[in-house]
């Protein structure tokens, strides 16, 4: 037995895992599995023609179960994912080793788990990518929450609560991913994709829409689609900083990949546009792009309203998902693109983002939005990297979430979609509102005295931050880059192609080239510049203090700042929206499954338990056999 | 306080004369564009209203009212100053940016009026700040201070306006007579002296006891550098 | 196009911009003046002011941001303007779209919003608050105008939108073909002026001309700049959209002013809205408007 370039990578993953296990205790535990990482990504470089329209690469290993080939290999949807996952694991490993893991230590964390459970999120997450046939997918499946799990558990107190939150959602997703699995195996006979391909075009419609309900909620719980988002932005959150930035930058969107696979590329979009809903215009499709403009608005807007600059973030998470979903549904050749392009720049800016404000937080003890202000004359080039960070989750040029977006929009301009059009809109203006609190009360605005003598982050920490804030800036000024891996994508999921250039998209409605788009954009900061520094006097840099208020003498005592409920006047008008509906509805999901179980223990104990066991018995007999 | 050796000495002056047409209408442009912080004080600000609007229009003279200090070129003190007030006026004009001008309308402003006899008035206001014009009356009519400005506006053209590096180059004056009037502890926010030393307007009168009896209690006002602070001591924990 | 031609759009198109767009707020100008039944200010006010505040000897900076954040708002509309097409220029406008051309908008309010937050003064970060909201109010019935637009041309190409409608004469102008989608335009363009009644976020008597506050000086000068900037970027872009753009600089000319003017007109009679009566409105009537005349569109 040979071993393929897929087997060596698998193999490097694993021996990361045992390094983590068996050496994690040790001091330069971090580096060595950072350099693993690196080593890792290398192994996924030598695949890159994968990336480039190559041939699928399959591991040399194969198991017999019950007559099920298991199989894995690799895909330029796979490579693409991977690519995004090693990477963000790589940066996020290297920025916990040296001072952030001394005071993780320090305050009592477990520096091994916490390696470990990278370690495992990584090797299950590609041993998911690499999954071959529909059973390989729903072991890599489990095994990618399983490790989930423990990265957000391990923090403790509220931590465990959203990780126990999360793990019973994804364990409800991977119950309704199995029956799904069931059905198609009933149907198609074999757990291969080949197999299910030649299955799905002579399925009946309903048989079809059980399958997209069932592998829609199962897959999309892990993306945090409406309603199923709840979980997500407090497990993110409470996760330790450079593992939430990992989370945040890839880990949810195992679910995209999921659905891309089973949606998208074996059922086909097309299968399910057939899927009409009866009595209403919409079919299946309109459906899913309802729930992702949904999942884009609602999340969003949430996340306006938080006060803690990790909530805030991971909110946004669940609603930039929304727009990469959004982008694969209008399933045209911009639109695929936009959504594929949106993981790759989602996973860059995110977890610049998170980095960022751990790097705070690190700094200063805390994300309060209203306990920081003025830290950019203390910490400028975090200062930097955020603002590089929000203008990309904002997706307004010259970052790379303006690409992306704009793909998305363009596509839905094109199919003539107004109203996701408006409601994507929203969602990047409420993004612009919330970004902007965020930069405004961490770094802007009042330094308060306690934080007068606060350092910038340390070069460890900063040094991945910078490293992506290039990534976001050159995938920007040069999105071809990215564009060739996800025109390969798309022909291996077998989605029109679009005609990329490097600086963009050729299209003949209206094209973009960002070369000359952030090449003008410079020369007039450039132009502005000049006019600014010659054509005035010289200005005074003048004390905090000094400002105007109304005559009034403002001393260091006094809080000069405003932070706290933000918009006031939008909250006026939208804050009675806001009802928690999605919580109340969350609340009694779970009432009704405790009345069950009770009403259920109750007869269990009192009645004839062998009664109800030989009925149950005879019920599921005589089920099998009719 | 306009001391004798500030009277200006018109000299011809040469050199470039595309620098001094330029000159010419840079201060051309000044006086046609003035944005007034009234500090409606007194009982005068009552007359600014009918200066701004239809009847009398200061706009077409490209005069127009603004809100803060740091956008406004003239400031108006529309009467008697009280000595709660004087505090807020004086920071309000340091907080301006040069070139500068102060107007004093109303009598009050001049003696202190009628209010003369008051303990709570400021008698003089050009004894804290440097007044440029005075407009007298109790009150000025709309007329009388648009005159007034035109008068201003004309002594800006010619350059004859320069009161305001005088609060720089005497600040010691002003300063003690507003430690006469507030105390030893006076300071505002602002922080004039590094202002003076930044554009290079220190004179013999800048500095004197005044000013040192301010520095020994003057709480830092240096601006907030940005820096990385990689060479700062770990801050213990 | 030969590149040295290129560049002197370039340079042109952003020049030709700001002196455009000086007339227009001496127009804005002398019609308030008019309707209060004033004189107005004299023809060379809006210079004299620019040059005045640049020419200031003393001002204050925040910091760095602060400093940045005013280049940003000029520079982020000079580059706008590349994008927006006149008569015998097109400059870049092929390479973006219309698109591109409203996120660039967002750019100078974007970099000003950095600016002002370093001033550490409330008033201008409240200010900055508002101006958002109130970009969340007026952008939602923009874009769906300009959708609509974009759609009914089949294009987000501005030089082939304006192509469009100059193929058949006047029948063939957006506002004749889309009367419904102009109106809400009009609407939403007046809102994105930040005048009266949508002067949310300058409130003079409340917040102190909240983002303008701490600015004085070239700071202040450069804001002055950029409102020129806005007015002419703001009603070119109406007239590309739905009045058939320009074929010789007069008639585009006549048409931006005019067009400005109606905002203006109506602005300097009412008082200001509160934050949440203008969401209201921009919420209600625009949208209500622009998607009837999308659906007719579609
Ligand atoms: S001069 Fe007369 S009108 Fe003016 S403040 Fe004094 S008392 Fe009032």
């Amino acid at each position: 037995m040979t071993l393929t370039l897929l087997d060596e990578l698998l193999l490097f993953s694993g021996v990361t895992v045992l390094v983590a296990m068996l050496l994690g205790r040790r001091l330069p535990a971090g580096w060595m599995v950072t350099i693993l990482y690196g080593i890792q990504l290398l192994a996924l470089m030598k695949m890159a023609p994968l990336g480039y329209g190559g041939e699928p690469i399959s591991s040399a290993l194969t198991f017999e179960v019950m007559g099920q080939t298991l199989s894995w290999r690799f895909d330029a949807l796979s490579w693409y994912f991977a690519l995004i996952t090693l990477g963000s694991a790589l940066l996020s490993s290297w920025y916990a080793c040296g001072e952030w893991e001394q005071r993780f230590r320090q305050s009592g964390g477990n520096l091994w788990l916490f390696h470990l459970a990278m370690t495992l999120n990584v090797f299950s997450m590609l041993i998911l990518l690499a999954s071959g046939d529909l059973l390989s997918l729903f072991i890599g499946w489990e095994l990618v929450s399983w490790a989930g799990f423990l990265l957000m558990a391990m923090a403790g107190g509220v931590a465990t609560k959203a990780a126990m939150r999360y793990i019973t959602y994804a364990m409800a997703g991977a119950m309704a991913i199995f029956g799904g699995i069931a059905l198609v195996y009933v149907s198609a006979g074999s757990l291969q994709y080949e197999a299910i391909l030649t299955a799905a075009s002579q399925m009946s419609t309903a048989h079809l829409w059980m399958l997209v309900i069932l592998f829609g909620a199962g897959f999309g719980i892990k993306m945090g689609l409406m309603p199923f988002h709840l979980w997500q932005a407090p497990a993110y959150a409470e996760t330790p900083g450079p593992g939430s930035a990992f989370l945040g930058a890839i880990s949810s969107r195992m679910g995209l990949f999921a659905i891309l696979l089973v949606l998208v590329k074996l059922f086909g979009i097309v299968n399910i546009d057939s899927l009409k809903i009866p009595f209403t215009l919409i079919d299946a499709r309109d459906l899913l792009a309802w729930i992702a403009v949904f999942t884009i608005i609602f999340p969003t807007f949430t996340a306006m309203k938080q006060n803690d600059a990790r909530q805030l973030l991971a909110w946004h998470g669940i609603g930039q998902g929304g727009y990469m979903l959004l982008g694969l549904v209008v399933a045209d050749a911009m639109g695929a693109a936009g959504g594929l392009l949106h993981v790759f720049n989602h996973a860059t800016y995110q977890a610049a983002l998170f980095m960022a404000v751990t790097a705070v937080i690190h700094r200063t003890g805390t994300a309060d939005l209203n306990k920081l202000g003025g830290l950019v004359v203390r910490m400028p080039l975090t200062f930097m990297v955020l603002l590089v960070g929000i203008i990309g989750l904002a997706g307004l040029p010259p970052m790379n979430g303006f690409v992306s977006k704009w793909l998305v929009y363009r596509s839905l301009l094109n199919e003539g979609m107004p109203l996701l059009f408006v409601a994507a809109v929203i969602g990047t203006l409420g993004t612009i509102l919330s970004v902007y609190k965020l930069i405004h009360n961490i770094f802007l605005g009042q330094l308060r005295i306690e934080h007068d003598n606060v350092k910038e982050a340390p070069w460890s920490m900063m040094i991945p931050m910078l490293i992506l804030a290039a990534i976001i800036f050159i995938t920007g000024l040069l999105p071809g880059i990215p564009l060739a891996w996800v025109a390969s994508v798309q022909q291996a999921v077998g989605l029109p192609v679009s005609d990329y250039t490097l600086g963009g998209v050729e299209s003949a409605s209206g094209s973009l080239d960002m070369i000359w788009v952030i090449g003008v954009l410079f020369a007039g900061f450039g132009i502005g510049a000049l006019i600014f520094y010659f054509a005035g006097g010289r200005s005074k840099r003048v004390h905090q203090l000094d400002n105007y208020a109304g005559g009034h003498f403002l001393t260091a005592d006094v809080r000069y700042q405003y932070s706290d409920n933000f918009y006031a006047g939008l909250m006026h008008l939208i804050g009675g929206w806001y009802r928690g509906s999605f919580l109340w509805l969350e609340q009694s999901v779970k009432s009704l499954v405790e009345f069950l179980s009770l009403g259920m223990q109750g007869l269990y104990r009192r009645a004839n338990a062998e009664f109800y066991l030989l009925s149950t018995a005879l019920f599921v007999i005589a089920w099998v056999v009719i | 306080m306009s001391s004798i050796k500030q009277i200006p000495v018109i000299t011809e002056r040469k050199g470039n004369p595309l620098a001094r047409v330029f000159d010419e209408f840079v201060r051309f442009c000044r006086s046609r564009s003035l944005f007034i912080l009234h500090y409606c004080t007194g009982c005068g600000a009552i007359e600014l209203p009918p200066a701004m609007t239809s009847r009398f229009d200061m706009e077409r003279l490209g005069i127009q009212p603004m809100v803060s200090p740091r956008q406004a070129d003239i400031l108006l003190i529309t009467g008697y100053v009280s000595i709660k007030t004087l505090k807020r006026v004086i920071l309000t004009y340091e907080q301006m940016g040069s070139p500068k001008y102060v107007i004093g309308i109303c009598s009050c402003t001049v003696n202190g009026g009628m209010y003369w006899q008051s303990y709570a008035t400021a008698k003089k206001l050009d004894e804290y700040m440097p007044v440029d014009l005075y407009i007298a009356g109790c009150m000025p009519r709309p007329e009388a201070v648009l005159a007034g400005l035109q008068k201003l506006m004309d002594r800006i053209h010619s350059g004859e306006a320069n009161s305001w590096e005088d609060y720089f180059r005497n600040y010691d004056y002003y300063l003690g007579n507003q430690q006469k009037l507030f105390g030893e502890n006076w300071q505002t926010p602002t922080d004039i002296i590094t202002e003076a030393k930044h554009y290079d307007l220190i004179d013999e009168g800048t500095f004197g006891k005044h000013t040192q009896l301010l520095e020994q209690h003057q709480k830092p006002l240096e601006a907030l550098d940005m820096r990385l602070g990689h060479d700062l001591k770990e801050p213990t924990e | 196009m030969a590149p040295m031609e290129l560049i002197i759009e370039l340079l042109l198109m952003p020049l030709v911009a700001f002196v455009v767009g000086m007339m227009m707020v001496l127009m804005m100008r002398r019609i308030a003046a008019k309707l209060q039944r004033r004189i107005g200010p004299p023809f060379f006010q809006p210079l004299y002011d620019i040059v005045k505040l640049h020419s200031k000897q003393t001002q204050i900076s925040h910091g760095l941001i602060h400093d940045i954040g005013i280049v940003m708002a000029m520079g982020g509309y000079i580059a706008a303007e590349t994008l927006l097409p006149v008569p015998g220029m097109t400059g870049i406008a092929e390479k973006g779209g219309i698109i591109t051309l409203l996120y660039l908008m967002m750019i100078p309010s974007l970099g000003l919003a950095l600016g002002v937050g370093q001033c550490a003064n409330p008033n201008g970060s409240i200010g900055i608050a508002r101006a958002l909201t109130a970009m969340l109010a007026y952008d939602i019935p923009l874009v769906i105008v300009i959708f609509g637009v974009a759609y009914a041309a089949g294009t987000t190409n501005l030089v082939d939108i304006i192509a469009v409608q100059q193929a058949g004469g006047f029948e063939t102008w957006g506002a004749v073909q889309m009367p419904v989608l102009a109106i809400a335009g009009l609407i939403a363009m007046h809102a994105s002026l930040g005048k009266q009644p949508f002067e949310i976020y300058i409130a003079p008597a409340e917040i102190a001309t909240g983002p303008m506050v701490e600015m004085s000086g070239k700071y202040l000068g450069g804001l002055f700049v950029m409102q020129c900037f806005q007015l002419y970027t703001t009603s070119v872009l109406y007239v590309s959209l739905f009045l058939g753009g320009g074929t010789t600089w007069f008639d585009f000319l006549l048409k931006s002013f005019l067009v400005l003017a109606i905002p203006v007109s109506i602005a300097y009679l009412f008082p200001r809205y509160r934050t949440e009566d203008l969401l209201r409105l921009m919420w209600k009537w625009p949208v209500m408007l622009g998607l009837i005349g999308v659906a007719f569109v579609l």
